[in-house]
């Protein structure tokens, strides 16, 4: 079995190998949010799981809290939350990546209090600021090192710095890795397309990281093997979707979605921690100063951004995908666009869309007809 | 939208485009003119070269005050614009330029209001030309409006970053909020809090070439706290009286523009007028309504551009609001004692929302404020797109209904009237009160 297969194969089953490590009397940890440090609850001895939604899955717990004009990802993670999927959790870590994030930790905290639910996990909430300030730099470092203690309060022992250099190693090297990945896709003719990319990116959260590293090596080392793909090259941006079906849709047409703005996808893995400086400082820096989230950053930081990835990725297109409720996107999105179209790349927006993609003639027919009007670039190499 | 919509929603506003409240109150009434007198004052003085700050209602107006700052608070315009009937051709100008109609309209509001040609009929001549603004990143949308002006217009942005009090308590925060503030709001918070004001007000020396006095400060942080006693009087007052002497479509005027002007004398002159011109109702035995049935509360931010809606159910069923969050949060949220200033000042805002929108700070205090008022029903507005209220309504509603106050739930815009059906949310709110309040 290749490399790819394997990571699709991990991407596609969830919490299962999680499952099967808490079963074996590992210890896994939830987490919401993309400020939650991995690295600490690696160093910990913490299996590290990124919690999803699901869009076939029912969101009836969820919307008696929150309703239906709320965050679809996060409706659905919360519907999951109640409903005992991620009983099997030891902890659960929920951080103020983005307000709806923040507002479903507001409901947990009222639910645990007033109705609990006896399959939810018990929560810790990490507190990250976002404005660039000093200020905020400084109030990060005393939280991490308040999550810290409360990681060596559940494991019963000490994290020694020895222990973090490590996870930081371990993360460093994935992140690494897929960014040598990142560059098959975006390479003259493209070896992965953007299902395979999001599969492999996603599995990092999915699994432990060491495993995953060795399948990254492998699917490196079985690259060459790997059919390369024509068709228009695209940039997604708006929302970061759990799942594969708007990629699916869209490669289903021809057109190879080469990188893109997301945090399931290319953003997750843009920024290395620093290596040189002390190991919980430079977590705090990284979580900091990583690469601007929709929900965290002004629309200058998200222009700036899509311009530069776009560009770097030598693009045809960008396709704008907002999920329905989504402000912080949405904002950014008519920017984005004038400085896109400004440097003569195309775009499409495709707004308040569905969480599941069910009926999906219209949004196809609205994606093709982009497509056909895109010039694939002749001399595009990485 | 499509051009059919478009001319639906054009005729639909054309035909109905709400109404305000008539004011009743003398302190309502010359409010109303020093505000219109103030605003006039900034626009000159800004003609004049003077800077103009925009500020979010949850920015310390009191650094801006003490060192004589002109500054114009967002959603205060929003409530302006919208009153006058100007916030869907506003915000179909930002609709134009691709943002989405779903978005927060009552933040984006003011800055809809900037964009395109200058309207001749422009509410109260429109804003005064920005120089700088400033929020508290209370939602993922305030970084985002806030930073367009800046890119838009090039201007300074100062962004106060709000922290999360993890562990609320005790829920009786209104109890403790004058003067045990420390323990309440977690002193970890209030340091950061104290150094971003610090850093701010040399922001301000450096941007505006403007000077902060310490002994006027005090003076300001002192005229904060007399003019917020006089608003708990009221409140209480209000409270206490069956039948309620005045309804909220008369307090939020007498309440509000003085609270945009709090840390003056004028504003402590307004508040003391208010509450002696219903101290005088009380005694005298004047009512809002003599045939008061039913006492209810507004749960939301005002619906500015209908400030009469309330009152049909009054005259129909002798329901009054007494009670809206204005005057409440004006009792109760703003009043702090302490000898370090700035601290002090920290601990007015820390927790403004907290108290405002989030269980159980929220839901406990409405449920109190429900029980103070004697209140039989509530009317909780959740504006769409809006960054308050998202996901706390269900907490809030439990909170009252196990108090037994049923609750109404009014799915709404507060500034765009465009999605306000005047017959139908009557139709509504009456079903409600016949089949759960009476």
């Amino acid at each position: 079995m290749t490399a790819l297969v394997h990571l699709q194969h991990h991407y596609r089953q969830r919490e299962q190998i999680a499952r099967e490590w808490s079963e074996s009397g590992g210890k896994v940890v939830g987490y919401m949010g993309v400020d939650v440090p991995e690295e600490l609850l690696i160093a910990a001895g913490f299996f590290p799981l990124r919690i999803t939604g699901d869009p076939a899955g029912s969101t009836m717990l969820a919307d008696k809290y929150v309703g239906a004009a709320f965050n679809p990802i996060v409706r659905s993670m919360f519907n999951r939350l109640l409903d005992g999927t991620y009983g099997f959790l030891d902890h659960l870590i929920i951080s103020n990546s983005s307000e709806a994030i923040l507002r479903l930790f507001y409901c947990l905290r009222e639910i645990k209090r007033l109705e609990p639910y006896p399959g939810l996990p018990d929560f810790y909430f990490f507190e990250f600021l976002h404005t660039k300030f000093r200020t905020s730099a400084l109030y990060n470092r005393d939280r991490v090192a308040e999550f810290k203690n409360q990681l060596e309060q559940w494991i019963g022992k000490a994290i020694t710095d020895e222990a973090l250099r490590e996870a930081i190693t371990i993360c460093n090297e994935n992140r690494r890795l897929l960014q040598e990945m990142a560059r098959l896709r975006t390479e003259a003719m493209p070896r992965l397309s953007g299902v395979d990319a999001l599969q492999i990116i996603g599995a990092s959260m999915l699994m432990p990281k060491t495993d995953h590293n060795k399948l990254l090596r492998k699917l490196l080392n079985e690259a060459d093997q790997l059919p390369t793909r024509d068709g228009v090259r695209l940039f997604i941006e708006g929302s970061s979707p759990d799942h594969l079906q708007f990629y699916e849709l869209v490669e289903s047409g021809q057109a190879t979605i080469v990188a893109e703005d997301s945090d399931w996808g290319n953003r997750y893995f843009d920024t290395l921690v620093d290596e040189s400086i002390d190991p919980l400082d430079a977590i705090t820096d990284q979580y900091h100063f990583k690469a601007p989230s929709p929900t965290k950053s002004t629309i200058q930081e998200r222009v700036d951004y899509c311009v530069r990835k776009a560009t770097e990725a030598k693009v045809d297109g960008v396709i704008f995908f907002i999920l329905h409720s989504e402000n912080p996107p949405s904002w950014d999105y008519p920017e984005q666009r004038n400085a896109l179209e400004a440097r003569g790349i195309p775009t499409l927006c495709l707004p308040w869309q569905p969480y599941a993609l069910t009926d999906t003639e219209d949004l196809k027919t609205s994606i093709e007809s982009f497509i056909q009007t895109l010039h694939p670039q002749k001399e595009s190499s990485p | 939208m499509t051009e059919t919509q478009a001319t639906g929603d054009k005729q639909k506003i054309d035909k109905w485009r709400g109404r305000g409240g008539a004011k009743r109150l003398q302190s309502a009434v010359e409010a109303a003119a020093y505000q219109k007198q103030w605003f006039k004052q900034i626009q000159e003085r800004v003609a004049g070269g003077e800077p103009c700050a925009l500020v979010s209602a949850d920015a310390p107006q009191e650094i801006f005050r003490t060192m004589d700052i002109p500054y114009v608070v967002n959603q205060w315009w929003a409530a302006v614009v919208s009153s006058r009937h100007k916030a869907p051709d506003y915000l179909d100008l930002l609709h134009e330029e691709g943002y989405h109609p779903d978005l927060c309209a009552y933040c984006s509001l003011p800055l809809a209001s900037t964009l395109g040609p200058p309207l001749a009929d422009a509410p109260w001549g429109g804003l005064p030309k920005i120089s700088l603004v400033v929020t508290e990143v209370t939602c993922d949308s305030q970084l985002k409006i806030y930073g367009l002006w800046a890119k838009k217009y090039g201007i300074p942005f100062y962004a106060f970053e709000r922290t999360v009090l993890v562990d609320p308590h005790p829920l009786n925060w209104w109890d403790k909020c004058r003067y045990e503030w420390e323990e309440l709001y977690q002193p970890y918070r209030l340091d950061l809090l104290v150094e971003e004001l610090k850093a701010f007000i040399r922001f301000l020396e450096v941007t505006t070439g403007k000077t902060f006095s310490e002994s006027k400060f005090k003076r300001v942080m002192d005229l904060v706290n007399e003019q917020e006693e006089y608003s708990a009087k009221t409140r209480d007052l209000i409270a206490q009286t069956v039948p309620a002497p005045i309804s909220i479509v008369d307090s939020i005027p007498s309440v509000m523009i003085p609270q945009w002007q709090r840390g003056t004398e004028w504003g402590v002159n307004a508040a003391k007028m208010f509450y002696k011109e219903v101290k005088d109702k009380v005694e005298r035995g004047e009512a809002a309504c003599q045939n008061e049935q039913i006492r209810l509360m507004w749960i939301g931010v005002g619906l500015w551009f209908n400030t009469s809606f309330y009152q049909y159910f009054q005259d129909r069923y002798g329901a009054v609001f007494v009670w809206s969050f204005y005057l409440g949060l004006a009792a109760d949220g703003y009043a702090r004692y302490g000898d370090d200033l700035l601290r002090t000042l920290a601990a007015r805002y820390v927790s403004l929302t907290e108290g405002l929108h989030i269980p159980p700070w929220s839901a406990a205090w409405y449920a109190d404020q429900a029980r103070k008022h004697q209140i039989k029903g509530a009317v909780l507005l959740a504006p769409r797109g809006g960054c308050v209220g998202r996901g706390d309504a269900y907490f809030t509603k439990k909170a009252l209904e196990e108090a037994g106050v049923p609750v109404f739930e009014l799915g709404s815009d507060n500034v765009d009237p465009r999605t306000w059906n005047d017959e139908e949310i009557q139709q509504h709110l009456s079903e409600f009160l016949d089949t759960r309040v009476l």
